[in-house]
């Protein structure tokens, strides 16, 4: 029974990442794929935490059994290091997602719109058939 | 818990699948509560203490500002 809970749940977190890979791909929206990046950030912490479960492969705490009540510890704790990590994960996420929203607000004041097809046909449309990145010395 | 991700799979599904940006913005936060009950229940306590108030104020803060400036509708 807990196996078929836990398959329905990794099942589910493996459709959430597919779902939300989809809207990053297919969208031409920024934010909705700005959404969709949060969502998957937080369904791979989700995957990491249940790995550091206890279900799967019990942990070995960094802790000597000393006597019976740290025993009856270890049987019951669960894996420190993804939550360590997970923690420190979801904190870079936020400085990432800060430095895409303020990118799509720049984008937005630049070329009018956060549609990627008009910012791309606003592009083509402006830009002059040669581009010179340098101007030209002047020959004698 | 099973029940939350299934609750997670429905709320990513209409959040990508939604035009109107709020409705999707309100639909990640549906499916950062089922995360936040996810992590609870994985004996994580510490984890939820921080992703509360970022996945639940700061993201959803941040993306209707984005929104505010850059108009509500998704355009096909």
């Amino acid at each position: 029974m807990i196996m078929l809970f836990s398959n329905i749940l990794l099942i589910s977190l493996g459709v959430n990442i597919a779902i939300s890979i989809y809207g990053i791909v297919s969208k031409p929206n920024m934010v909705k794929k700005l959404i969709a990046i949060t969502i998957l950030s937080d369904t791979v912490n989700v995957i990491a935490i249940v790995i550091g479960y206890r279900l799967a492969n019990p942990p070995i705490p960094p802790i000597h059994a000393l006597n019976d009540d740290y025993r009856v510890f270890i049987t019951r704790v669960v894996d420190p290091i993804p939550q360590a990590l997970v923690l420190t994960a979801i904190v870079i996420g936020l400085a990432l997602i800060i430095f895409l929203v303020f990118l799509t607000l720049r984008i937005f004041r630049v070329f009018g719109s956060v549609n990627l097809h008009e910012v791309l046909e606003t592009m083509y449309k402006e830009l002059p058939t040669e581009v010179h990145l340098y101007e030209e010395e002047p020959s004698d | 818990m099973s029940l939350l991700a299934l609750l997670s799979v429905i709320a990513t599904y209409l959040a990508i699948t939604e035009r109107d940006l709020l409705k999707a913005v309100i639909f990640s936060a549906l499916q950062s509560i089922s995360y936040v009950f996810i992590f609870y229940l994985l004996m994580a306590p510490d984890i939820v203490l921080v992703y509360i108030p970022i996945a639940l104020g700061i993201y959803p803060a941040l993306l209707l500002f984005l929104i505010k400036k850059t108009g509500r509708y998704e355009r096909k």
